[in-house]
């Protein structure tokens, strides 16, 4: 009984949707179409043509920036730099340069 | 072939009057396809005009004359698609979601100035897009395509890049959705009816 049913459906089913292909014929196209797809067209290749400008002025700006930041920091600055050549024992000695004794000092408190 | 993969070639190199050719020859067939998938009339061609917009910026990549056809198709499957899901829809159609070509349609029906013919066109059109309405997007297309544009597996195929088994299966669960769906409007006068009125 379900069988029959399902292949009633089925065949059903079959015949509603080949009637569907005939209730709904291939339309023509209105006289808009063409131009319409055209401006469209036109429209992309614009955005694309500024978009595409835009990065390549972005690419340029961060190649001119990366430049001169490497060219900032290859050029020596001298005492302003805020890079040290020193070592950290050289430092730490040149800060506390009052705090040793002397060394003759040393040797007379022995 | 509608035409010939040299005019192709002519439209690939940016010849405007040879894409205008392959547009005049696939205008037509496309708009209907689409007006079968998306059963929005009054959408139809801003659908089609998106179909060969997306046909012009990829025609570089088109190699060979034998896969234009199903490129074309599945150009217009993805556009189809696309609409479908921004447009998801409604179960019942209200009055002020009806184009204004529908509504001249649809009171001129209750005048009674439209011939029986066209009055059950109507009914078979809108049952089975009531019916397709309840599958989801992908079984809708896959169906229609085959059920009703009449394209053979083979074909599909080489649209949906898939494996003929694949897509047996695919198109058998698509079925079964949409018979449950035919089945369940067999409570309501639409599907049935129009099936019925239809043999």
């Amino acid at each position: 009984m379900n069988w029959t049913n399902r292949s009633d459906e089925n065949a059903e089913l079959d015949v509603l949707l080949r009637a569907y292909r005939e209730a709904c014929p291939d339309p023509d196209a209105s006289a808009n179409f063409m131009p319409g797809l055209w401006r469209r067209i036109e429209e992309r290749q614009r955005s694309v043509f500024f978009l595409g400008r835009w990065a390549r002025a972005l690419v340029t700006a961060a190649a001119v920036l990366s430049l001169g930041m490497a060219a900032y920091l290859y050029i020596p600055h001298g005492s302003t730099s805020v890079f040290s050549v020193e070592s950290y024992v050289e430092a730490l000695a040149a800060g506390h340069a009052q705090d040793a004794p002397s060394l003759p000092e040393a040797v007379d408190e022995l | 072939m509608l035409v010939d993969f040299e005019i192709i070639k002519r439209a690939q190199a940016g010849d405007a009057p040879a894409f205008n050719e392959i547009v005049l020859a696939y205008r037509k067939r496309t708009l209907g396809t689409i007006a079968r998938l998306i059963s929005r009339p009054e959408d139809v061609e801003d659908v089609g005009q998106e179909v060969f917009l997306r046909l012009y910026f990829s025609l570089d990549q088109l190699r060979t004359a034998e896969v234009f056809e199903p490129w074309l198709y599945r150009l217009t499957v993805n556009a189809a698609y696309d609409y479908l899901r921004k447009h998801r829809r409604r179960m019942e159609s209200r009055m002020s979601d009806l184009s204004e070509q529908q509504v001249v349609l649809a009171d001129a029906m209750a005048g009674g100035r439209v011939d029986h013919e066209v009055r059950q066109r109507r009914q078979i059109a809108e049952a089975v897009d009531a019916m397709l309405s309840t599958v989801s997007e992908a079984d809708r297309i896959l169906l229609t395509l085959k059920e009703v544009e009449g394209l053979s597996l083979k074909e599909l195929e080489k649209i949906y890049r898939v494996k003929e088994n694949a897509l047996k299966v695919r198109l058998f669960r698509a079925r079964q959705r949409v018979l449950k769906a035919f089945g369940e409007s067999g409570k309501e006068p639409s599907a049935k009816g129009a099936a019925k009125a239809e043999i």
